[in-house]
Order: structure tokens, then sequence, then C-alpha cells
């Protein structure tokens, strides 16, 4: 084994030994980033992408290889003649013993070269309609749950939750390189690890810079996981000249984060406003209300008091009405009592008191008149009176000598004889 | 003439009956001291009679009387 051969003072390697010998050190100390002209290239069956790199000079070069995981990654098509820069550690392939530069990442060098690439792949993307506008998804409203991927180091991220409204958002974030061949891996992982978390939109923020810069922004893995994420994506990022491809496959781009703040914080301003005229609306709508019900109320209260002022008149009249009603029945009782004990004390009671008197006087009258008229009277007076053949005897001519001549008296009869009749002259 | 309950006897017609007596009295040319003597104790009896009557119905009035003005008094 190397390591304990290592620890000997004259190991003797096999040559598969001593290969792995090399590249442990070459992994270990070889690891650089290179940059040349592509000599040669060809593609392997299984993805992999075997190419040589030579100095302008042609003095020295160095074989390559990229596997395909990586070079689908780097979203540059190697040719032969590009200038490339290179990210990797050597090692050598045992079985031949040759050396190969292993390339982790790979991009273009020069600006002119950044721009072919960049120009081809926008009109390559645009061809298939990955730009369209009936492709945009809307950012939904009121959105809470925000995914976030930027570097956390530098402004962006700051400005970002600086400028984020006090709505409730929650915020998840995943730092990620922003910059560099690096930044399109870590960028992507980030996006797939975004796809299984519950947000409602994905933010993809960094600053400006040169084209060189913002190639990772214009990878065609990273434009097509933007296109496919499930929810809709707001990428915020700088740019001068040239829009970077991510931001045209999003469904919203700005350019500052601040600006990405300000698209999430949209709808809730909106909803605030809109909340606030409503407010106002409501507000002025019941004053109105109010108003006009106070009015009605005003107006139903003079109604109700007048009403009252002539229901209490009208009790008022017939109050009195039946007061005067009263003191006329009352006066008319007064009247008839009187009437009554008039009628009983002058009429009544006077007329029968007169009645009686006079029924009384008439029978004293009787009285006196029977007594003055009792034949019984006249005989206890001494007179008598003389019946002459059963007639009173008024006159000395209605008897005749030896008649018998009855004398009544008051205690008897007297029978006698007449002898002699003188008569007065 | 029959005892009658002094109640029950007309005043009126006592009165008329006297008045008959009175009015046969004054009729009279030749007085029949029988017959006069007769009327006399008829109409004795129907003048006591009748101040009988006319004394209860008097009392009878009063007690009217005091009733009704009792009455209106209170």
């Amino acid at each position: 084994m190397p390591e304990k051969k290592e620890l000997e003072l004259n190991p003797v390697f096999s040559v598969s030994e001593y290969i792995e010998f090399l590249n442990i050190g070459l992994k270990k100390f070889g690891a650089a980033k290179i940059t040349g002209e592509v000599s040669s290239v060809k593609m392997g069956p299984t993805g992999h992408v075997y190419f040589a790199v030579k100095d302008k000079s042609g003095n020295a070069l160095v074989n390559c290889i990229i596997w395909r995981n990586n070079y689908n990654l780097c979203g540059v098509k190697i040719e032969i003649g590009q200038e490339l820069i290179m990210n990797g550690c050597p090692d050598i392939y045992a079985p031949r013993g040759t050396l190969s530069f292993k390339a982790k990442t790979i991009e273009l060098k020069g600006e002119g070269a950044l721009k072919k690439a960049y120009d081809e792949l926008k009109n390559k993307l645009t061809e298939e309609g990955l730009f369209k506008e009936e492709k945009k998804r809307a950012i939904p409203n009121f959105p809470e749950k925000i995914g976030v991927i930027t570097s956390k180091q530098g402004a962006v991220i700051h400005d970002f939750l600086n400028n984020l409204g006090k709505y409730g958002f929650k915020t998840k974030m995943i730092d990620a390189r922003v910059e560099g061949q690096e930044a399109v891996k870590e960028i992507l992982n980030a996006i797939k690890s975004f796809e299984n978390k519950d947000i409602e939109v994905l933010a993809i923020m960094r600053g400006g810079g040169s084209l060189e810069s913002m190639m990772p922004f214009n990878n065609e893995v990273l434009v097509r996981a933007i296109v496919d994420f499930p929810v809709p994506v707001i990428v915020g990022v700088g740019h001068d000249k040239d829009i970077s491809l991510i931001a045209l496959a999003a469904d919203a781009m700005v350019s500052t984060p601040t600006a990405v703040a300000n698209l999430l914080n949209q709808s809730w301003d909106q909803a605030i406003l809109l909340l606030e005229r409503r407010e106002r609306y409501i507000i002025d709508n019941y004053e109105e209300i109010v108003t006009d019900a106070s009015l009605i109320l005003e107006q139903s209260l003079r109604t109700i008091y007048e009403i009252k002022d002539l229901i209490f008149e009208k009790y008022r009249k017939i109050d009195t009405n039946t007061r005067i009603a009263f003191q006329n029945f009352a006066y008319c009782l007064q009247k008839t009592e009187i009437n009554l004990k008039s009628l009983w004390s002058k009429s009544i009671v006077l007329k029968f008191e007169s009645f009686i008197s006079t029924v009384s006087q008439k029978i004293e009258n009787i009285t006196k008149i029977i007594f003055f008229n009792n034949p019984e009277r006249q005989l206890k007076l001494g007179y008598s009176i003389a019946r002459f053949n059963g007639k009173i005897v008024k006159s000395v001519g209605s008897v005749s000598t030896g008649g018998d001549l009855d004398i009544r008296l008051v205690d008897g009869l007297i029978v006698s004889k007449i002898k002699k009749i003188n008569k007065i002259k | 003439m029959t005892k009658e309950d002094v109640s029950t006897q007309n005043l009126t017609k006592n009165l008329k009956q006297l008045s008959e007596i009175t009015t046969w009295f004054d009729n009279q040319e030749e007085v029949d001291i029988e017959e006069g003597l007769k009327k006399v104790k008829q109409a004795a009896e129907l003048i006591k009679t009748s101040r009988k009557r006319l004394q209860s119905i008097e009392n009878e009035f009063e007690e009217i009387k005091k009733d009704i003005d009792g009455e209106s008094k209170e």
C-alpha cells in the first residue's frame, strides 16, 4: 500500500501502485485553473468529452477530459480553435499511462466568444419558445412563502430583505455562488432543492457585472430548470447590455434585489391601498348612512312630536269635553235632585198636606154639619118633636082636638091627647 | 156599616158617603128624626173611621217624607 510504502525508506512500487501514488499527489497538488486553445475534440459514446488544449505558440499541449455531467452543466460546446478556461486537476489513466487534465468546469475565454455563445444560445432557446410571453406565469397575489437563491455575501440579500414589506413573508434562502462556473452547479442544486419545498415564488438574485461574470446566468441547464420550475420564478439580475438568459426565461425579471422585493410587495401594497380605499369608502358610506339615518330619525322624531302634540291636543279636548260633560251631567243631576226635592217638598208634600188638610177640614165640616143636624142635640137642649098621626107637627092646623099627639123627648116618648088648640096670632 | 180594617178603608168612599149624608140633611124639609139619627150615627162612624184613616195616611206620609228627606240629606 502506498501509505505504508511512504514510511519505508526505499519503497518499491508496482506500476499501478505508483500511478495511484502519483494520482493522490496530483489531486492534492495539481488542482489548477488553466487556459489554452482547443486543438482536438472527440465526443465519447457515453457522453464524456475528450479534447486537447495547447498554448498559442504550439509548444505545449495537454490532453483533457470532462465528464458528461460537468460538460452538460458548463453550457459550452467545445470546438477546435476555442480558447477555454478550465478548472480541474490532472490524472494518470493507469491502463495507458497517459496524463489527462480532468476539467470540472470549462468556460469560454474572450468577450467575442462569450458574446457569440450567448447569441447562439439565445437564438436557440428563443426558437424553442422558452422566452415566449405566453409561457410566463403570473406572480401570485399575496405571496407568503418565498424561496431565495443568492449569495449571502454582499449587499444583495440585505437590499432584498430591507425592501421586503412587513407582510408576514416566510423567506427561505439557499446560499449559492453567483459568479464563476461553480455558480451553475450551486444554483442548480439550490433550484432542485427548492423544487421539493413549500414555496409560492422563487427569486434568484445577483448584482450586475460583465458578460463574462454573468455567464453562469446564461447557462442552458439553468434556463431549462427555471422554465420547468413548479412555481413562478423571479430573476433579479443586474445587466449592462445583454439581459441574462435565465432572466429572459423567468416569469418576471427585474434588475435589482430591491425591485424583486417591490414586485413581491406589489399585490400586498395594492391590497393595502385597496383596503384603505375600501375603508374610506365604507367609512364615507357609513357616515352617509348615519347622516341619512340621523335625518330620518330627526324627521321621525319631529313627526312623532307632532303626532304626540296632536294626540295630546285631542286628549286635552276630549278631557275638557268630558269634564264639561261630567259637570253638565252633575249639574243635571243636581238640578234633577233640586227639582225632585222641590217637586217633593213643594208639590207633593205641600199638595198632599193641603189635601190632607182639605180632607180633614171637610171631615170637620161634615162633623159640624152632622153635629148641628143631629136631632138628639135639639132634644138634649129641651126641645121635643111632636108627631100627629106619624107626621111631625109644625103647625096647630095640622092637629085636631082629641087626637093623639106623640111627643119625642131626648130620653123617651110621651103619648098624649090633644085637649085644646090655641093658635097664636 | 161593618167594621173594617182602617188601613183598607177607602177614605174617598167615606167622604163621598159623608157628603151624601150632609146633602141628605140639606135636602130634608121635614126632619125625620129617626132617619136623621141613623144618618148621624152612620156619619159619626164614617167620621171616626175617616179620621183614623186620615191619621194613618198622615203617619204613613210622614214616614215617607222622613225617608225621602233623610235620603236627600245623605
